[in-house]
């Protein structure tokens, strides 16, 4: 039977590990880790009663529970909305849904390739006002402007 | 709970006006700030805004390394007293904890800036400059209008010169209404390079560093 066709290792809400996981198959969080966690050819999910304080290592990881650590994707890390991630995120695919709570940073390997990808179709918006630059350098001589109708 | 600027939202809705995805305007600030990054030069960047998926992918797909802090969100669970002019310094290093090799090419502030004291805008603006290269390029927007929403709105790139923006305007709160004339006394060490006042009241700016 291939790896692909097995369920996922399970870490129940109720187990706490504090020490290095490794494995060869999908890993679900549920509970408490405190370590390492390597799992190279394979994806880790951190549930939503997950609570991991280590740093991951995997093939794909999702994270819908709270992280303390940094983690590395050779494919993709994903960040759900109901996500608290603190630490650095390095995948060629990171997906952040607004509402997570995230902070660190995003390295993106390889990601430069396609660069019309996010590039969407413009917008139609307010005009700018005419320029008013370059003003000298904080000389003071910045102006006041003029009423405008209060909407962002 | 605690505001950073001002007491007290000034006005309460029956409930909160959320913007739809999609109301945009064009920012030549924005345009400014990304042209100047360089996809080759591997660009580190800075946001201070909540995090928002599509902006960092955005942005890493032009070769920058995305640094998320969401200020604002961070500072409400701070104590008073932490926040007081003699200790934000302090927690601001613990809020901002950049390595040694952390060096930003590029700030985006938003507007966060109209929701700190002068005095924190300073502090804030001294610890990031510790950690940006020389010329580094400062996004902000600042409320001209006596109001302005209670907390920052989000901020959505969709295109090189524009920007969708999402988020609560109603309570509203007293804005600083910052000129550039305070920002000279405020941030000494930063210069305007920029400086565009859109239709919707937005003043928006781009502060270069000092060398």
């Amino acid at each position: 039977m291939s790896n692909e066709n097995r369920e996922a290792a399970s870490i129940g809400p109720a187990i706490s590990i504090v020490g290095d996981l490794t494995g060869d198959e999908d890993l679900i969080v549920l509970g408490k880790v405190e370590g390492k966690i390597e799992v190279p050819k394979h994806s880790v999910t951190v549930g939503r009663s997950g609570r991991v304080t280590a740093d991951i290592r995997a093939k794909v990881v999702h994270v819908e529970g709270e992280v303390k650590g940094n983690l590395w994707a050779a494919e993709q890390i994903v960040i759900r909305k109901t996500a608290t991630m603190l630490g650095n995120l390095t995948a060629p695919r990171v997906g952040l849904e607004d509402g997570c709570r995230f902070k660190g940073s995003v390295d993106m390997e390889n990601a430069i390739g396609d660069k019309n990808r996010a590039a969407t179709a413009p917008v139609k918006g307010p005009e700018p006002a005419p320029q008013r630059t370059p003003p000298p350098p904080n000389s003071g001589g910045g102006t006041r402007p003029e009423a405008q109708p209060p909407r962002p | 709970m605690g505001w950073l600027f001002g007491s007290r939202p000034t006005t309460a809705g029956p409930s909160p006006a959320v913007a739809a995805a999609g109301v945009s305007h064009r920012s030549l600030a924005l345009a400014a700030l990304l042209a100047s990054l360089k996809p080759e030069a591997r660009s580190q960047v800075l946001d201070l805004g909540p995090p928002m998926g599509g902006n960092i992918e955005w942005l890493s797909t032009r070769g920058c390394r995305v640094f998320v802090v969401d200020l604002f969100s961070s500072l409400q669970f701070e104590t008073v007293e932490s926040r007081a002019p003699e200790n934000f310094p302090r927690l601001l290093e613990r809020l901002l904890p950049f390595g040694p090799d952390d060096r930003f090419d590029a700030v985006m502030s938003w507007d966060v800036f109209n929701y700190l004291r002068p005095d924190q805008v300073n502090a804030l603006m001294s610890r990031v400059g510790q950690c940006c290269r020389p010329g580094a390029q400062v996004l902000s927007f600042i409320a001209t209008h006596k109001e302005m929403p209670a907390t920052p709105l989000r901020y959505r790139i969709v295109a090189p010169d524009s920007l969708a923006w999402e988020g609560a305007l109603t309570p509203t709160r007293a804005a600083p209404c910052y000129r550039q004339t305070d920002f000279a006394r405020i941030m000494p060490t930063y210069r305007v390079k920029s400086s565009f006042l859109l239709r919707n009241g937005i003043q928006e700016y781009l502060f270069s560093a000092r060398g």
